[in-house]
């Protein structure tokens, strides 16, 4: 008679073997992981990949993280991780150089598609990686309603900097808790005026070019701003970030990305609203894209299939349904941009928001810079926002947040063997 | 005969009796057995975890690449041209360069014929595999052949060259640790930017919350005292809270419009609204400007830099927005420690107080001579809590501020994250982390020596 201790443990027994029975099953499946951008979106991607499978006959699975970066780090560290996964153009350098990321190039359909700058971000040291899935620009929103009651003309595509500043302060009410411009401070916000007075972060060669003139001249702009009393960062005016600022009428202008058109039309769908491009510099336009790729994972049960969903995600087809739902970012192919503008007559019905205002996210993918920074420069980008929130505050000048930033950068750079 | 104490048992069987030290081992094993599964989660969520972050604190491991991986030579294939008249055989072995001086020579893995006017494929590895991720070569950089078959042929690399991996991690010694005490640089001005940080929340939050705790604890001892279950219910709530909630609570409370300022307004009719959570003049340097004294007016010896910071920064005080940050602290954690204090009060036996009483002590009295010296272990206790919790402070921090306004919320547990999982450098992390255990350690066993002597 087997005595009930034996039972139990031999039933414990069992059901570890079993259930990691089924977990090495699950390895036939691929895995797609990202991040949950709304449910629309989501329902989108799964039902394409339910008609992947259907095509193909391959499996394939959705698996959203609430922390991207982090989750998917530890998934690279334990050596087991997706076989596709997102990718956002500033975690590009650190992810490839970990040697977790599969090459791309030769096995894209159709590269030609894909904006010539998208590619671009996503070629890495020559090397073409990922397929593109979307990208959104920064522009400049403007309430109509505030700019009627000031008497100020609507921005255009030809302003300069002096016509934002000039609005900025006509439009600032400080008894009414109203600004002229949210200025958040933050470097990927500040590179466009950088950029568009012909400065850079780094040259061809990769030196360190941003103790420049025109990097001053571009700070010096960006904080007077806040030091003027005209601009500020969102929770001077009591939000958690430019577009909900925006929304609720306390500033006069944003410079949010796509992201802003979803958010604004269900949340505010009152607000009397419309986009125009970011100023000129006095070198010309600039603007940051935010883009995010496909990518196959370098260690694979299965890399042939990979690419295949890859190509079918990112490709003509799949490129338009997903213009069809985006909640903001603009599709990677130009052959679907059509898509993605009409998209946007549903919601935009019974608001005051021209759905043509659109084309200024649009037509910023011709002057648009990535956000990417190469690997370990992440403390220098801490280093200049802090910097750049005690300048708003008067206690560092331009000069000093220049050198700050400079010194961050030499340091990163030494590091790197 | 039938065996009273034994009905079941077989009656030809001989009767089994366990001798004592069968007993004694079965009930060792017992113990053990229930014992198990705590023991199992302890080795493996937090002695393992220990130890490998003890291995990798000595590392240079970017907690991205996989830690399986090794160093590894990148392949490919390359296509040679031929554009003379006669066939050309490339032996096995041949090297093909970069252009220009970079000294990575790529092998032919065998011995191919190029037909003339015509073109020929052959794989080709990395001769020095030990140059890891840097073998990896772009689609057009590959462009000479190593010898006099360059005069004869052209060559191109069909797809990139790939496959170079790097080692997962190098063993760095002690480097670690140079860099966050010893060596000038940003992992050292912001280690010890938070080690300020953390040090003005540690002496602000565990005295305030220890005697605000104590004197709750002792008003809600008293006999006269009505629905005192209540009242603990009440103070002991926000413990138990999710402290994410209460962070989300406390960001709009704190929030310009919010409440806090609408009720300042309220009573100081000259008060103009603080930015709560976006001030990042720390505490002290207002206090000082009261009086005039600003990082202007103060003398040379400000400026001198000690492990990073000046000597202005290191008296800054915690800012408005940690400042803020340790209130939600402290009304979190009241409770818990109110409700230790209660139990040890209520084990203290009346009759005491009865000899207090009878000899003629005052309540003020009583409470410093008999209550606090009866109570000093259970103090020990709550203090060692508050230390070990406000040290490793970072929930609030993470929701609230995410480290800012210029870095002035940033503590040691945030640094251990910030560069472990946004700078990519999880040695550095594990380092933080080490260096943090040893601080609290520290502060612990002076704490202890204090109290001892007391009690002794």
């Amino acid at each position: 008679m087997l005595s009930k201790r034996f039972i139990a443990l031999f039933s414990l027994f069992a059901v570890l073997v079993v259930s990691l029975g089924i977990a090495s099953a699950q390895d036939e499946k691929l895995i797609v992981a990202g991040w949950s951008s709304n449910p629309e979106e989501d329902a989108m991607l799964s039902a394409l990949l339910v008609q992947f499978t259907e095509d193909t006959g391959i499996e394939a699975e959705f698996v959203p993280s609430p922390d991207f970066p982090t989750t998917m780090q530890t998934a690279f560290a334990s050596g087991d991780y997706p076989n596709v996964f997102y990718i956002d153009s500033s975690k590009l350098p650190d992810w490839v150089e970990a040697g977790v990321v599969a090459v791309g190039e030769g096995e894209l359909e159709n590269p030609e598609g894909f904006y010539p700058s998208l590619l671009n971000t996503f070629t890495y040291d020559g090397v073409l990686y990922c397929a593109p899935k979307d990208y959104s620009t920064l522009a400049l929103q403007y309430n109509k309603d505030l700019f009627d009651a000031a008497g100020v003309e609507y921005p255009t595509a030809e302003w300069t900097w002096d016509d934002l500043m000039a609005a900025a302060e006509k439009l600032t009410d400080k008894d009414a808790n109203v600004v002229g411009l949210v200025t958040p401070p933050d470097l990927n916000r500040w590179l466009p005026f950088l950029y568009q007075e012909g400065g850079a972060i780094f040259d061809e060669e990769g030196n360190y070019v941003m103790d420049s003139e025109a990097a001053k001249t571009a700070l010096e702009y960006y904080i007077s701003f806040s030091t003027g009393g005209f601009g500020g960062t969102a929770d001077s005016v009591d939000a958690g970030w430019g577009g909900e600022a925006f929304g609720k009428g306390n500033t006069a202008m944003a410079m949010e990305g796509n992201w802003v058109i979803n958010f604004l039309l269900q949340n505010y769908p009152d607000l009397n609203w419309g986009v125009a491009e970011l100023p000129m510099g006095s070198v010309g336009k600039a603007t940051m894209a935010f883009t995010v790729c496909f990518a196959v994972g370098a260690d694979n049960n299965n890399p042939e299939a990979s690419w295949q969903l890859v190509n079918y995600l990112t490709g003509e087809a799949g490129q338009m349904k997903t213009a069809e739902v985006s909640f903001g970012p603009m599709p990677s192919r130009g052959s679907a941009a059509q898509t993605y503008l009409e998209r946007w007559e549903e919601p935009a019905k019974g608001t005051k928001f021209d759905v043509a205002d659109v084309g200024a996210f649009v037509i910023g993918a011709e002057y648009a810079y990535p956000w990417q920074l190469p690997v370990g420069f992440q403390p220098f980008v801490d280093a200049f926002n802090s910097s750049l929130q005690k300048a708003f505050t008067g206690e560092m000048t331009a000069d000093e947040v220049l050198a700050e930033a400079q010194a961050a950068a030499e340091e990163v750079m030494s590091q790197v063997e | 005969m039938t065996d009273a104490l034994y009905p079941d048992k077989d009656k030809n069987k001989e009767p089994q009796y366990k001798t004592l030290a069968q007993k004694r081992m079965e009930e060792i094993i017992t113990g053990y057995t229930f014992l198990a599964p705590a023991m199992i989660v302890f080795v493996i969520f937090l002695v393992l975890p220990i130890v490998f972050a003890i291995f990798i604190s000595f590392t240079d491991w970017n907690g991205i690449t996989p830690l399986a991986q090794t160093v590894a030579g990148a392949s490919g294939q390359v296509e040679f041209t031929n554009p003379s008249g006669e066939t050309v055989t490339v032996p096995m072995g041949t090297a093909v360069i970069k252009a220009g001086e970079d000294g990575i020579r790529y092998l032919t893995q065998a011995e191919i014929q190029v037909p003339a006017n015509g073109t020929a494929i052959v794989a080709v590895v990395a001769a020095d595999i030990t140059q890891g991720k840097d073998t990896n070569a772009a689609k057009s950089l590959l462009k000479d052949i190593e010898g006099p078959l360059s005069e004869v042929l052209e060559v191109k690399n069909l797809a990139p060259i790939t496959g170079g991996l790097d080692d997962a991690f190098k063993m760095e010694g002690l480097d670690n640790y140079t860099r966050l005490l010893l060596q000038d640089g940003l992992a050292q001005k912001d280690f010890f930017t938070a080690f300020k940080n953390t040090l003005y929340f540690v002496l602000g939050v565990v005295p305030v919350q220890t005697i605000l705790a104590l004197l709750l604890a002792v008003v809600l001892n008293q006999k006269w005292l009505k629905a005192r279950g209540l009242f603990r219910t009440v103070y002991y709530f926000p413990s138990i809270t999710s402290s994410v909630v209460i962070s989300l609570i406390f960001m709009w409370m704190f929030s310009r419009s919010g409440i806090i300022n609408v009720v300042l307004s309220g009573l100081f009719p000259n008060y103009d609204p603080v930015t709560w959570l976006n001030d990042s003049n720390g505490l002290i340097h207002n206090l000082l400007g009261v009086f005039g004294i600003t990082r202007q007016t103060v003398g040379e010896w400000a400026t001198t830099r000690i492990v990073g910071l000046t000597a202005w920064d290191w008296i800054s005080g915690p800012s408005v927005t940690m400042f803020t940050i340790m209130i939600l602290n402290t009304w979190t954690t009241i409770g818990t420690l109110m409700v230790i204090f209660l139990a040890a009060l209520q084990n203290i036996s009346p009759e005491v107080y009865e000899a207090a009483q009878i000899d003629g002590a005052t309540a003020w009295q009583t409470f410093r001579r008999i209550t606090v010296p009866l109570l000093a272990p259970t103090t020990f206790f709550v203090v060692t809590l508050g230390l070990i919790g406000t040290f490793q402070v970072f929930d609030q921090v993470f929701v609230i501020s995410s480290g800012g306004p210029a870095k002035t919320t940033i503590t040691i547990a945030y640094i251990v994250y910030q560069n472990g999982f946004k700078n990519s450098e999880m040695g550095l992390a594990a380092a933080s982390a080490i260096i943090l255990f040893g601080i609290i350690f520290v502060f612990t066993m002076i704490q202890r020596r204090i109290t001892s002597e007391h009690t002794a």
